[in-house]
């Protein structure tokens, strides 16, 4: 194995083995820095690294299509739909810790690095015996995307075609699953009927749901908004934005809503703000009598 | 330096990027399932919505019979080469098995059609009117009591035959794989889009769509390792390195494991059937029996393919595996099928039974071999779509009565359906002179041939216990009482009835004179190129 080693290190240029030994610690870095990083968006960030590195690499292996479609399609468009999905989810919201299956993470453990093993033993098994081909084929004239073009239309021809049959089953799924026509009768209202419907009661307030508002430390749609004497309004908190803030002011909600957990009904004892209502009752009786 | 870098860059001539040969007469079954679909999605487009349904509904049955003229006029033709033809760059492989499989496919496909157009057994069909709203809304409440139907499936439903078609006939592997993708997405979305017990329905489709896409990574690992060990996607370019070089085994292996799951997945064979119950039982029966019937048949279809065109040559190394998947197959269907309650899991765990035994004819790598698997997937697709036919007629207020308790007594109510019934549990359990006894003789007697001996037992005492299931069901429904507000069985309209028909008119002809089909079956092998 070192000798075809040695062998393939005498035909890497200079530029190449300077590329490989700069780019080959980045994206080992970038790799170890999403499985450690404690933020998810720094995990993301840490991905791009490494797609970016190997990407560059493809480049200069003499494949600059793949290159180029490894950093516009993974770390462009991949890799932005992931950062959308955890700020929509909120990037302050983990998962629960708590083992649902005993011992999973210790089988987990043992069984991941097994697989690795085993993958790393067969590809390093198969380094030895599988004839090394570069890419002068397909780079032949100095033109691998025309090549790429070539193949498709020639010896890919059907299976590029039949590509079209996935393309339009997929947008008619999206049609079907998300389309919804709301002039219909029955469906969603317009403007003016909404209107009229909220003053006319049928919803539970007339206007929209209060902003930050002026007391608020800043305008982030998660800042929950004050009321005059300090508390939160819980009007202002999303459940769909961040889960955590409604979660962690869930009791002052509840005071201020008026919602707190009455006394239980078979209790001795009635609960604390019954008893200050019946007492200023009583207090309010004894002045009138007096 | 810009003019330079542009003069360098070669200009090809225009003559010499040649488009491949293309035997239309060979693909036009394919062809004309496939515009068709397209047309079908322009009629989406621009009919208005009442004018959908008889449209669509002529329009499918009219592509079915064009491709059935088509492949009969090729055949017929005096100079079809006996031995197939690859076209298209060698990216389809038009023989003998594919036309087999084509036409099996294509009257499958028929059968399930009907039940999908049937607007009489569930006013409006099966199929929700608007999927995108919410279920369990006001406005869902709203719709079950109208009459419409999400007129799509027939155009997705005519996409999953073509892709079907296509991954029978692939000649390499990249071709297989966009064609699984082609037929399974169809069925990902037409599994969500039942009228009743919504939430049930989608849930079967993001189970069945997650667990597929799984699948499919798999397909797609096992594909670039073996690029990587022969150099080529083409099945024979693989086969002839496998035999002629001394190349790593550990991509060889790796690769078809991984592409095998994949395509085991599909089947639904066992320890890879996880999907199959939950699925089967919470989408639209139209759409079960289309699954049940014509995605075994491409995926057992393409199976052979791979195996005997592919990987016949390293044979040696592969088979015990897959007698191990095959006896773990035929276990878990006939067992786990013993404690199930609803009709629609039991049948899916007696599909998971029944893909053991496809399994034991696929790795018969002998002409025999392939012959009998290609007759059982005729067999079997015929006794399923009439099976899941008559499950669409026994109904209570709530939708299909599924549950078996509500099928007590059912002889009392409905004879007919009973007795139909009856015929079809029959024919899966393999009793002679209905098609599944020689489905199953065919393949067993070319296991045994093929010095299989131990799996053939293994398989007999799996088909014993299987018998033991469907008897069960029926007992329950000649020997019990009716409950008194048990379901009642609809009387089909016309589209049902024809779909039952077709399917235990096969079932028997199949069993009782099987000698046409059985010849039509062993008429030639794959071609190899």
């Amino acid at each position: 194995m070192s000798a075809v080693l040695a062998a393939a290190a005498a035909e890497v240029s200079t530029g190449e083995a300077i590329a490989f030994w700069v780019l080959g610690p980045v994206a080992l870095a970038g790799a170890l820095g999403m499985i450690f990083a404690r933020n998810a968006v720094h995990s993301a960030l840490w991905l791009v690294l490494t797609m970016l590195s190997l990407g560059v690499m493809y480049m200069v292996q003499q494949a600059p299509f793949l290159g180029f479609v490894q950093i516009i399609v993974y770390t462009g468009a991949v890799m932005m739909l992931f950062l959308f999905v955890l700020m929509l989810v909120g990037r302050d919201s983990s998962d629960s810790v708590v083992e649902v299956l005993r011992g999973q993470r210790l089988w987990a453990t043992v069984l991941g690095i097994g697989i690795a093993g085993l993958i790393v033993g067969a590809v390093s098994r198969s380094l030895t015996d599988v004839p090394v081909e570069n890419l002068q084929q397909q780079n032949a004239g100095g033109a691998n995307v025309n090549n790429l073009g070539k193949s498709i239309f020639t010896e890919y021809l059907f299976p590029f075609e039949l590509t079209s049959a996935l393309l339009i089953t997929a947008a008619m799924g999206a049609m079907v699953l998300g389309y919804l026509n709301r002039h219909e009768k029955g469906m969603k209202r317009t403007q003016k009927e909404l209107v009229e419907a909220r003053f006319r009661g049928e919803y539970e307030r007339p206007s929209p749901l209060p902003g930050p508002g002026v007391f608020a430390t800043a305008n982030s749609v998660a800042t929950p908004a004050l009321l005059p004497d300090g508390s939160v309004a819980p009007e202002s908190l999303s459940r769909l934005i961040d889960s955590t803030a409604s979660e962690t002011f869930s009791d002052e909600i509840k005071s201020v809503a008026g919602t707190e957990p009455g006394p239980d009904a078979h209790a001795l004892t009635p609960s604390t703000k019954d008893t200050s209502t019946t007492d200023t009752k009583n207090t309010e009786d004894t002045e009138e009598t007096r | 330096m810009l003019a330079t870098v542009l003069t360098a860059q070669p200009v090809p001539p225009a003559d010499k990027l040649s488009a491949p040969a293309i035997d239309y007469g060979a693909i036009m079954p394919v062809l004309i399932v496939l515009g068709a679909a397209c047309v079908g999605v322009l009629v989406e487009a621009f009919l208005p919505k009442h004018q959908r349904w008889p449209v669509q509904v002529v329009l499918s049955l009219a592509t079915l019979a064009g491709a059935g003229i088509a492949m009969a006029v090729y055949l017929g033709d005096e100079s079809t080469p006996k031995n197939g033809v690859i076209t298209l760059a060698g990216t389809l492989a038009v023989d003998r098995p594919a036309l087999f499989l084509w036409g099996t496919l294509l009257v499958l496909t028929l059968g399930a059609l009907l039940l999908i157009a049937d607007r009489s057994v569930e006013p409006g069909g099966a199929f929700v009117a608007e999927a995108a709203i919410r279920p369990g809304t006001i406005q869902d409440r709203a719709q079950v009591a109208g009459t419409g139907m999400q007129t799509e499936v027939f155009p997705l439903t005519l996409f999953a035959l073509g892709g079907m078609m296509v991954f029978t006939s692939a000649n390499d592997l990249l071709t297989m794989f966009i064609a699984l993708e082609v037929l399974s997405l169809p069925l990902y979305l037409m599994c969500g889009l039942a009228r009743r017990r919504r939430l049930l329905s989608q849930e079967a489709a993001v189970k069945y769509f997650l667990l597929g896409a799984f699948a499919s990574a798999f397909f797609l690992y096992g594909l670039a390792l073996l690029y990587g060990y022969a150099g080529s996607v083409k099945l024979a370019d693989i086969s002839n390195a496998a035999a002629g070089t001394d190349r790593s085994d550990a991509l060889l292996f790796g690769g078809l494991g991984l592409l095998v799951v994949g395509l085991l997945f599909k089947a639904s064979v066992g320890p890879f059937h996880t999907w199959t119950p939950d699925v089967y039982q919470g989408a639209p029966t139209p759409i079960t029996a289309f699954m049940a019937a014509c995605t075994k048949v491409a995926a057992f279809g393409g199976m052979l393919r791979v195996l005997q065109v592919g990987f016949e040559s390293t044979s040696w190394e592969w088979r015990g595996v897959l007698w191990g998947v095959a006896i773990v197959s035929m276990v878990i269907g006939a067992v786990l099928g013993l404690t199930q309650t609803d009709v629609k899991r039991m049948i899916a765990y007696s599909s998971i039974a029944h893909a053991g035994f496809l399994l034991i004819g696929s790795i018969a790598l002998t002409d025999q071999g392939l012959s009998g698997t290609l007759f059982y997937l005729l067999t079997y697709g015929f006794t399923t779509l009439a099976a899941f036919g008559v499950i669409s007629l026994v109904r209570n207020a709530d939708g299909e009565a599924t549950h078996l308790s509500q099928w007590a007594g059912l002889a009392k109510r409905s004879p007919v359906t009973a007795a139909v019934f009856t015929f079809i549990l029959l024919a899966l359990a393999g009793i002679p002179l209905t098609s599944g006894f020689v489905g199953k003789f065919v393949i067993f007697s070319a296991a045994l041939q093929d010095g299989m001996a131990p799996l053939v037992v293994i398989a007999l005492i799996a088909s014993a216990v299987a018998a033991f299931f469907y008897l069960r069901v029926i007992v329950l429904m000649y020997f019990s009482e009716p409950a008194a507000d048990g379901p009642s069985v609809t009387v089909p309209g016309a589209f049902t009835t024809a779909s039952i028909t077709l399917g235990v008119i096969a079932t028997l002809v199949l069993g009782v004179l099987p000698a046409f089909a059985l010849d039509w079956a062993g008429s030639g092998t794959f071609a190899f190129q």
